[in-house]
């Protein structure tokens, strides 16, 4: 496991004492019961998840994906570009060469940068785990043929949201209520919607990995029909009603509760965590009120948020969609020991939310989420994750 | 979908009913007369078969007398209101849509749903939350067919400005038809103005903003939040960057004409537009593609261009044979998806079950798996109504073009967003007293 050898003591501290929080438990050595489960790879649990490989060129060819487009500094396919850089840390690589593969449709390249996410299901939990191995810019990279089964990847894909904040507060402290480009409103200051690399985010993720049409929250399943486990980028922001010099009041009592419920992103807004959260906020009628210690029950108008997405001719420059594949099952050794978690972190380099990394260290280390986990794992887990 | 106690209700009715499908025939040997009214097709040729093959065939079979009468949709709503106040006219009359306002003139129709579930199975959510009144426990039409509505845009121009497979999201639709109008001259063309077609375009765009006319309980909700104004900013913004004067003045099918004419580079209509233009201009019709509706901030989702809904009225002469004719058509589906040229998709999926080998692979389209994009339609439209039932509130509000008329009041700038969401919810909420008078 890797660490960002330049983060500050005092952080890490901070940290440590965070997770302990997290945890429930106190740091404590490994337990003897555990090390003797430890199978002869050495790791603790057994292992029957694959971790994340690159698709290789027939795969994206078959379900409709251009490879030359893919293999351009734009797209930066992991395998061709980005070895290091964001989301790596100093000492760290996104990706290695791996030749134990064994699933046909996948190529050597083995990706360690994991992006953890909000699932979409109205918990908000801290669960989903994805790798970006490419982005797309615009329509040119589908081919427009079908896939096997005669269905275009762009109509499977717009079922697929994976939204991104991104940081709204500029380095001088000035909140910019509209994104540039065609998802803005034409006014300034705007905030550049360009790159979702980790650094410009305010939050973290949130990944529509639980759609399908068994439940009727879309026409395809995600893990069934988006083999590719693409997304299309909805970006979400808080307006100028919702925040900054021009909020409603009605506005600031809605973030204010959010805020107690959920903590605050690196801007100072409120993190979103649910579809219900970013709904009501863009003055949506959801049913129950998702925001607790909020009284009323009438959604917002003006809206304190919007959401949209990028040109799908590239006029915004940025990334329309994603090829990211969640992991179906993060447990049981999909998250390898060399992996590392991409998240969003506060300028000391502290995670946003350590509910991430307890989780990813868990995975990591157990096989398991933490939640099941016996209190002494737990314990040795808050252990490592304090490194992180 | 059909609640369990619904559903339980419906197995047992249609477990007494049995394999029967006969309902009682009127004693004595007297020729019967059937009159039916029927909205007119936008396929002209699939009426004609209607009323000389299917309608004659079954009158030869029953010993009836088979009129039909082709209303224009536009006068639709206004003969059977007449017919209503009268209590006299037709013995069936077909909709395009819901009659939900006209339920206290119907009969049940829970029982031609119980004789045909025997051969054909339950009836869908889209035939159920059509047809059904929860409050009142009874089925006020017999939904037999349905057809989706489609976003249509043209390839060619589309790949003008780096969007061959279409806008695909509202954002899309906005930037790239900016870029479109203003390189190539062309405007996008959605309905604006009273019509069917604006009622369906929008009440999708509506949707697709995460709005709606009444929530699942039938409160008026279309002023509540900020959802409705945003979709208002949004045509508004959309008609001045990207659209062009005539959409104002659109009649009945005044976007299919001007999609032929290659005059406007996408709008949203049932696949009879297509159609339409493999006949009359296959070169047209080459360029033009289909698309699920476009993704917007509550997902992807549409309203259906029609739903052929029957009723029976309860002053019918001849009602039996009217209950008789309208069990009987979906033993005909598969032949009125045919004869439509599948734009009628049927409500009783195991009527048509090769539907998908069809769609990927149509002998008049080209390419050959242009209307492949049709497979998941079911899941893409929701009812009028929607997230509740088709009721009277509802489909007042679509007969008297609430919607369209907001929309246009923005769009020409006679009101603010808010101004017009406000009037609307004001007139949605009047009809909604009315229904709770009566």
């Amino acid at each position: 496991m890797k660490t960002n050898g330049k983060k500050a003591p005092a952080a890490a501290l901070i940290c440590g004492a965070l997770l302990l929080l997290w945890f429930g438990a106190p740091a404590a050595p490994l337990p003897a019961q555990t090390q003797a489960a430890a199978t002869p790879d050495g790791l603790l649990f057994p292992t029957f998840n694959p971790p994340p490989f690159d698709f290789n060129d027939a795969f994206y060819t078959v379900n409709g994906i251009d490879v030359t487009q893919l293999d351009t500094p734009g797209a930066a396919r992991f395998g061709l570009f980005r070895r290091t850089g964001p989301p790596a840390h100093d000492g760290q690589v996104n990706w290695v060469i791996d030749n134990t593969g064994t699933d046909p449709d996948r190529r050597n390249v083995r990706i360690l940068a994991t992006t953890g996410g909000y699932i979409d299901d109205g918990t908000g939990a801290p669960t989903q785990f994805i790798s970006i191995l490419a982005f797309m810019l615009d329509q040119g990279f589908f081919t427009g043929v079908a896939n096997a089964r005669g269905i275009q990847m762009a109509s499977i894909v717009s079922n697929f949201e994976a939204y991104a904040a991104l940081k709204q507060v500029d380095a001088h402290g000035v909140f910019r209520p509209t994104p540039c480009g065609t998802m803005g409103n034409g006014t300034t200051p705007c905030f550049p919607v360009t790159s979702v690399a980790t650094p410009n985010l305010r939050q973290d993720w949130r990944f529509a990995t639980n759609r399908n049409p068994i439940d009727g929250t879309a026409p395809f399943g995600y893990f069934c029909d988006d083999i590719l486990g693409m997304w299309i980028i909805t970006y979400f922001w808080y307006v100028d009603t919702g925040f900054g010099p021009h909020q409603t009041p009605l506005c600031h009592q809605m973030l204010a509760a959010l805020g107690g419920k959920n903590g605050l992103s690196l801007d100072g807004t409120p993190i979103i965590k649910t579809g219900d959260e970013l709904n009501f906020l863009e003055g949506k009628v959801v049913g129950t009120n998702p925001i607790p210690g909020f009284l009323g029950t009438n959604p917002p108008s003006p809206p304190c948020t919007a959401e949209g997405q990028e040109d799908t001719g590239g006029a915004d420059g940025g990334s329309v969609w994603l090829v990211c594949p969640a992991l179906p099952d993060p447990r049981n050794g999909a998250i390898t020991l060399d992996a590392f978690l991409d998240q969003v972190r506060r300028p000391n380099g502290v995670p946003l939310d350590l509910a991430f990394t307890a989780n990813f260290v868990c995975l990591q280390v157990f096989g398991a989420f933490c939640n099941e986990l016996s209190p002494g794992q737990r314990a040795a887990a808050a252990r490592l994750a304090v490194q992180q | 979908m059909l609640s369990r106690r619904d559903f339980v209700k419906l197995a047992a009715a249609t477990a007494a009913v049995g394999r029967c499908l006969q309902f009682p025939a009127p004693a004595g040997a007297r020729q019967q007369t059937l009159k039916i009214a029927k909205w007119a097709h936008f396929l002209t040729e699939y009426d004609r078969w209607f009323e000389a093959v299917l309608a004659k065939e079954w009158g030869e079979r029953h010993g009836t007398r088979v009129i039909v009468d082709h209303v224009p949709v536009e006068e639709i709503g206004k003969r059977a209101a007449a017919e209503a106040a009268a209590r006299k006219g037709h013995d069936l009359f077909m909709f395009p849509w819901p009659p939900a306002e006209f339920q206290r003139h119907v009969i049940d129709h829970a029982e031609i749903y119980q004789a045909v579930a025997s051969r054909h199975g339950n009836v869908d959510r889209l035939g159920h939350k059509s047809t059904y009144d929860p409050n009142t426990k009874q089925y006020f039409a017999f939904a037999d067919s349905w057809m989706p509505a489609p976003l249509h845009y043209f390839a060619d121009q589309w790949a003008a400005v780096n969007m061959p497979l279409g806008p695909l999201h509202y954002g899309s639709l906005h930037s790239g038809g900016q870029r479109l109008r203003a390189k190539l001259g062309v405007p996008c063309g959605l309905a604006l103005a009273p019509s069917l077609e604006s009622n369906v375009t929008l009440h999708t765009l509506l949707h697709g903003f995460g709005s709606g006319i009444l929530d699942a309980e039938g409160n008026v909700v279309i002023d509540r939040g900020a959802r409705t104004v945003a979709a208002l900013k949004y045509a508004k913004a959309l008609y001045d960057d990207a659209g062009a004067p005539e959409q104002l003045t659109w009649g009945a099918a005044g976007n299919l004409r001007a999609m032929l004419a290659r005059r406007t580079s996408s709008t949203i209509n049932a696949i009879s537009l297509l159609r339409t233009a493999e006949k009359d201009d296959p070169e047209i019709a080459k360029s033009i593609r289909l698309s699920p509706p476009l993704l917007g901030s509550a997902g992807v989702i549409a309203v259906p261009h029609v739903t052929n809904c029957s009723a029976v009225w309860t002053f019918a002469e001849n009602r039996e044979g009217a209950k008789q004719f309208l069990a009987d058509l979906i033993d005909n589906s598969k032949t009125v998806y045919e004869k439509s040229l599948g734009c009628n998709l049927p409500i009783y999926q195991k009527t048509v079950p090769d539907l998908i080998v069809r769609l990927e692979n149509d002998p008049r389209a080209d390419p050959p798996y242009k209307y492949k994009e049709l497979k998941d339609a079911l899941h893409w439209t929701a009812n009028l109504g929607f997230p509740g039932y088709a009721n009277p509130v509802a489909m007042e509000a679509w007969n008297t073009f609430v919607i369209p008329r907001m929309f246009l009041r923005v769009v020409k700038g006679e009101a603010s967003p808010e101004d017009a969401a406000r009037a609307a919810a004001a007139e949605v909420t009047q009809i909604a007293e009315k229904w709770k008078r009566l």
